[in-house]
């Protein structure tokens, strides 16, 4: 296994960061925990008790303590100080505080001790704190684990299953629930801003059928925070973000503002859109008066106040430029300052960086955070729509992962990490392999409750992936000795879970590789596949795909039956309008196309607009008249 | 004064500050003067308006006229070209945004695009009469509208499919922000359209000048209209057969052409540069003198300071909505609706008489009406597509030329250019002239007028694919050492393919509404005419016979509509699955 987490954790743990402003508490985390922690005396005597490294003194004192404060406590503390003081903890001690972590924590931490001594302590832990560690492990840090203690069976007898056994996946919440989470239903601070109550969005076909693309969900928006939403590309994301906005109206289910139905009131929310959105025609500060124009304010001052924005993103002097005459980055930024300008509530961002390059990215992210965390924006909570998992664990406090067909909320969590975030920090590597196990294993186990049923049955929707695409990932997969990680192969192929996703949902579907655990496996039939000459591939191709997806048993059968061995395409569109949704429904026979041509199927002839059988060549020689018809 | 340490290529990209207001009096002369030239000539024509009817207007022959003769015909183009762009701007907006109405409008445009202008000329003409039945007005105002139906329809359709390409994104911010009605019209729906319409509308104004000739002078049934004009000029000229002052008109004619196209065109299209919505500057970016002219007049600055700047500044906050929720999908309340299905159901009603009425009208037209018809419309066919034909087999190896050789473009282009910019009935007469003197028939006449009319669309569409050939392709041809033949083949043909097609298809539509010129046309006091559907409606529209030119028009609004779906629309789409470049 080539993985990164088990090497980098590893060599992390001798450097181990065991982050200070890990909140054990869900409420904002721009409260920086440390430093409350220092007004109270006795939290001052424990500090100085460790710093001095006076270990026995600085236990007596926890354990004397009500759990929750004791936790607090060892959270104030720097993280070198954090390690040698549980280095020294009495293993219930330690097991209570532990049970109360993160799982990234409470794995760095455990090995502060030996082998034997984390054993106990685990031992020693809530049964159900111990289950959602294992849960939430990735597979190579559960590995690892295991080797290290030995297998670890069950001592206490109420526990429902076999830790060993803890993978089957069907057996997942629902919702993933990490500790800190996003709703923060025991203690509401603060009311939400903005409440989704089973909201839903369909779309009624033209011939009377409805597509669900938002499954009915809940969701609030708290202040205070930042938010990212993560999905695949067409999963729903964008429209989530249209109800919650007001720009869209759900199906069912209503969206509150303040308490209030958003459709009665005029919600102060911006959106920073991916294509930037401005009017090429209007200069810099045209733009970003333009929303301040529509609110009526007067002249004057619309321009204070723009140029003020202006001046935030960092863009003075440019304020008679028009957007094209700006690169991508300046031309985001005006989208910002138009954003800003009238001091929204929420900020809602669609993909805000993904229209830029890498390094353009990164430094504006770099600034949106600076302008946040410096309070130098007046938005009370920053909502951000993403398929990016790195730029959602770099930004955010709050993850929801969305899944797809329709959507729904497959996990929701509260991500704690200190601020700046490291790209190579071990936590964060964690949060990211983490999503990106929710975002690729299959999601049909963990249905929150629909109101309707699937529709989709028999017809799984094609992944967006060339056959080409196909065949490299499966030549990788094989090179790699037919396993490896899915993060790492992103990684490794400079891609973005949302490129790479449709090419392995596809090497799954024709049964060439499995996915486990954020892991892809090759299939025998992959490997197969990979080692065949071209003439070999397509035939296997041709034989996974038509053992495997219904279409194309459809489309074949279908032109075998027709003296002509062609049919109108119209068929299959009307077919699968049933299914899905108008664009889809090009887009798959778009990918069937592909993917027919590929293996020799079928073709589309376009004067005629049918689809037409390309003879096999063991059928040539017996059907020769076909060859022309 | 410190030298510009700025990129040059900056240097053309002025950050909107430049070029600032002069004070120098220089540049305000001029404006002030065209100022009050405009002003005069309002009065002049007011006057002239409101006086009495005169239908018959004597028109002189002398170039002395000329001058007088031109600004009417100018007038006429300008305000019909007024009436069309706010019809356009309604029509369109109201097409995009009412999905109900959208349905019948789009088709509804097609169809009357398809209509030849001609064809409406006995109905609008004696509306206007009727409505002012004392007043010079009434007739002017015929021509005026004739002119409309001439220009309005391709600017309705550009208008039309701006609004609905605006990119749903930047929709989503004016919904967002909660733009009033007005603020999103001016700064997102009118701009992002500016390119669209300004080229139809120099389409549009040139197909004015195409029917200035049929509309200024016309026969109907008895009565004989002639109006002061640069068209009527140059139609009395040809029947009198006065060389001299058919070559005066035209000299007028394209002299008025070729300064439309420098003074109010060139400044437009630099103008309109500003509302390209593309991510990158251009860097050959049309740029025009006058425009510069006018940025730097002092007087304009301060005019449109004093009055535009307040006055939009006002509009806008007095459009503001307060307060009030972003706009979703409106439903409409019930009153509402149930006036839009009393409106539906009315214009239902009155289609339903006036097909019945038509239908009395078309079955008394007998047999023989109909077989002339479908006679007319097969000769008028064969020809339009001879003419397309001829038209193709010169144009694209000139085309091609052109458009791969840059050297040869910078000469030939403006020439054509200024060839193609005279209106092909202006003229008719000389061709029809010639044409005597050699001894050739009306039937190939009207070819060679059809040619006329319609080949530059065919060839400014080649020369636009010829050009835009990649030049790698070009050098793979080389490399694999095509001849001309295979290189012909291979590159260039499938290249412009679809230039070609969008300039067959703009000149077949134009050639079966010029036909109705050109197969039928008074000359020497003689009328000249050929077997055709144009002939048919032309002479339907002189005898005021309405049956005839009802079915005549009937028929070809379905052959040119039917060309249309059948022909054009299935290559089209072939040439832009097949034959799309990148």
């Amino acid at each position: 296994m080539i993985g990164w987490p088990c090497l980098d954790l590893h060599r992390g743990i001798l450097s181990l960061r065991f982050s200070s402003s890990t909140n054990f508490r869900s409420d904002s985390n721009k409260i920086d925990l440390g430093k409350r922690g220092m007004t109270t005396s006795p939290n001052t005597q424990f500090h100085t008790l460790a710093s001095q490294g006076r270990w026995p003194e600085a236990i007596d004192q926890l354990s004397h303590l009500p759990l929750a404060s004791a936790i607090e406590l060892v959270g104030g503390l720097p993280d070198e100080q954090q390690q040698a003081l549980f280095r020294a903890l009495p293993i219930p001690l330690a097991a209570g505080i532990l049970s109360q972590l993160p799982y990234y924590d409470q794995y760095i931490l455990l090995h502060t001790r030996p082998a034997i001594e984390m054993r106990r302590i685990l031992e020693e832990m809530d049964p159900n704190e111990r289950m959602r560690l294992f849960d939430e492990l990735p597979e190579e840090a559960w590995t690892r684990l295991e080797t290290e203690i030995g297998e670890f069976k069950p001592i206490v007898p109420a526990l429902k299953q076999p830790a060993g056994e803890r993978r089957v996946v069907s057996e997942k919440p629902a919702v993933v629930v990490l500790p800190e989470r996003g709703r923060p239903a025991a203690e509401p601070t603060e009311a939400p801003i903005i409440q989704a109550q089973a909201v839903e969005k369909s779309f009624l076909q033209p011939d009377g059928k409805r597509i669900q693309i938002v499954a009915p969900l809940d969701l609030s928006i708290y202040p205070d925070t930042i938010i990212a939403l993560l999905g695949a590309s067409g999963c729903g994301k964008s429209t989530l973000l249209r109800m919650l906005s007001g720009l869209a109206q759900p199906s069912t289910g209503k969206v509150l503002w303040r308490g209030k139905p958003l459709s009665e009131t005029a919600p102060n929310v911006a959106i920073v859109f991916q294509s930037f959105a401005l009017f090429p025609w209007l200069t810099v500060l045209e733009n970003v008066e333009a929303p301040l124009l529509a609110r009526g304010v007067p002249a004057d001052q619309r321009n204070d106040r723009a140029l003020a924005a202006i001046e935030t993103v960092g863009l003075k002097g440019f304020e008679s430029a028009y957007p094209k005459e700006l690169s991508g980055g300046m031309r985001q930024r005006v989208g910002f300052a138009r954003a800003l300008v009238i001091e929204p509530e929420v900020l809602f961002m669609d993909e805000p960086f993904s229209a830029l390059d890498v390094l353009t990215a990164e430094s504006l992210r770099g600034e949106l955070l600076e302008l946040w965390q410096a309070e130098k924006i007046d938005t009370k909570t920053i909502f951000i729509v993403t398929h990016n998992i790195e730029e959602a664990v770099l930004l955010a406090d709050r993850v929801i992962v969305l899944g797809r067909y329709p959507a729904r909320i497959r996990a929701d969590f509260r991500l704690v990490l200190p601020r700046p975030r490291d790209h190579k920090a071990p936590q964060f590597l964690l949060y990211v392999d983490f999503i990106y196990k929710v975002m690729t294993e299959p999601d049909a186990d963990c249905t929150p409750p629909t109101l309707r049923e699937p529709q989709q049955k028999g017809y799984p929707l094609l992944p967006h992936a060339m056959p080409g695409g196909i065949a490299g990932l499966v030549e990788l997969l094989a090179d790699s000795g037919g396993e490896e990680d899915l993060y790492h192969l992103a990684e490794r192929l400079r891609m973005e879970a949302d490129d790479l996703l449709p090419i392995t949902d596809a090497a799954t579907m024709l049964d060439f590789a499995h996915l486990q655990g954020g892991d892809a496996k090759l299939t025998p039939q992959g490997k197969a596949f990979a080692e065949a000459d071209i003439a070999t591939r397509k035939q296997l191709f041709r034989h996974a795909a038509l053992e495997h997806i219904l279409l194309f048993q459809q489309i074949d059968k279908t032109l075998a039956a027709k003296s002509d061995h062609s049919i109108p395409i119209e068929l299959f569109r009307d077919i699968l309008d049933e299914y899905f949704p108008k664009n889809d429904v090009e887009r798959q026979l778009e990918i069937a196309l592909d993917w027919g041509r590929y293996c020799e199927l079928f073709t589309y002839d376009p004067e005629s607009e049918r689809l037409v059988q390309i003879p096999n060549e063991d059928e040539v020689e017996s059907e020769p008249a076909d060859a022309c018809s | 004064m410190i030298r510009n340490t700025r990129p040059t290529r900056f240097l053309h990209v002025p950050w909107g500050a430049l070029p600032r207001p002069s004070r120098s009096l220089f540049f305000d002369l001029p404006v002030f003067a065209f100022g009050l030239a405009v002003l005069y000539s309002f009065v002049v024509l007011a006057r002239y308006w409101s006086g009495p009817l005169t239908p018959q207007v004597e028109i002189d022959l002398s170039a002395r006229a000329l001058p007088f003769y031109a600004f009417y015909s100018v007038l006429r183009i300008f305000i019909a070209y007024l009436l069309s762009l706010a019809f356009t701007l309604v029509y369109g907006y109201i097409a995009a945004y009412n999905p109900r109405a959208e349905r019948f409008m789009v088709p509804l445009l097609d169809i009357l695009q398809s209509i030849p202008v001609l064809s409406f000329l006995p109905g609008v003409m004696l509306a206007m009469v009727a409505l002012f039945p004392r007043r010079q007005l009434g007739v002017e105002l015929g021509a005026i509208l004739l002119i409309f139906t001439g220009q309005v329809w391709n600017m309705a359709f550009s208008f039309y499919s701006s609004l609905k390409g605006i990119p749903t994104e930047m929709r989503e911010a004016a919904r967002l922000y909660r733009f009033s009605w007005w603020q999103s019209f001016t700064q997102m729906e009118l701009p992002y359209s500016v390119i669209g319409l300004v080229w139809n509308s120099m389409m549009s104004v040139a197909g004015g000048w195409f029917f200035l000739m049929a509309c200024e002078m016309f026969v109907l049934g008895k009565r004989d209209f002639r109006l002061p004009g640069l068209g009527s000029y140059l139609q009395t000229a040809a029947s009198a057969g006065n060389g001299r002052a058919i070559l005066w008109g035209l000299l007028t004619m394209i002299g008025i052409i070729v300064l439309t196209d420098q003074l109010v065109w060139r400044p437009l299209i630099a103008w309109a540069q500003k509302f390209k919505f593309e991510n990158v500057e251009a860097l050959d970016a049309p740029r025009s003198p006058i425009l510069n002219f006018l940025r730097r007049s002092h007087i304009l600055s301060v005019i449109s300071s004093k009055t535009v700047a307040p006055l939009s500044e006002a509009l806008a906050l007095r459009f503001v909505r307060k307060d009030e929720p972003v706009e979703t999908s409106t439903s409409g309340s019930p009153v509402r609706k149930w006036l839009a299905w009393l409106f539906m159901a009315a214009i239902a009603v009155a289609v339903a008489y006036a097909l019945f009425r038509s239908a009395i009208m078309i079955s008394s037209l007998g047999f023989s009406g109909l077989k002339s018809i479908l006679i007319g419309a097969g000769a008028t066919f064969f020809r339009v597509n001879v003419a397309l034909v001829l038209g193709a087999l010169w144009t694209v190896p000139a085309g091609v030329a052109i458009g791969t050789h840059p050297k040869l473009a910078r000469i030939a282009q403006p020439l054509a250019q200024i060839a193609a910019s005279v209106p092909a009935t202006a003229l008719f007469p000389l061709v029809l002239l010639a044409l005597i003197q050699v001894g050739g028939g009306m039937g190939v006449g009207s070819i060679l007028l059809l040619l006329l009319g319609t080949q530059w669309y065919i060839l400014f569409n080649v020369i636009a694919g010829a050009s835009a050939i990649p030049t790698d392709l070009e050098e793979v041809c080389r490399i694999f050492h095509f001849n001309r033949f295979e290189r012909c083949r291979k590159l260039i043909l499938p290249a412009i393919f679809p230039y070609l097609l969008t300039g067959l298809v703009t000149a077949s539509g134009g050639a079966w509404n010029a036909s109705i010129v050109a197969e039928y046309f008074h000359l020497q006091g003689k009328t000249f005419s050929t077997i055709g559907l144009g002939a048919l409606i032309s002479t339907a529209t002189d005898e005021g016979n309405s049956q005839l030119l009802l079915t005549a028009t009937i028929v070809m609004a379905m052959i040119v509509v039917s060309v249309n779906r059948l022909v054009w629309r299935r290559l089209y789409r072939l040439a832009s699955t097949r034959y799309r470049l990148g």
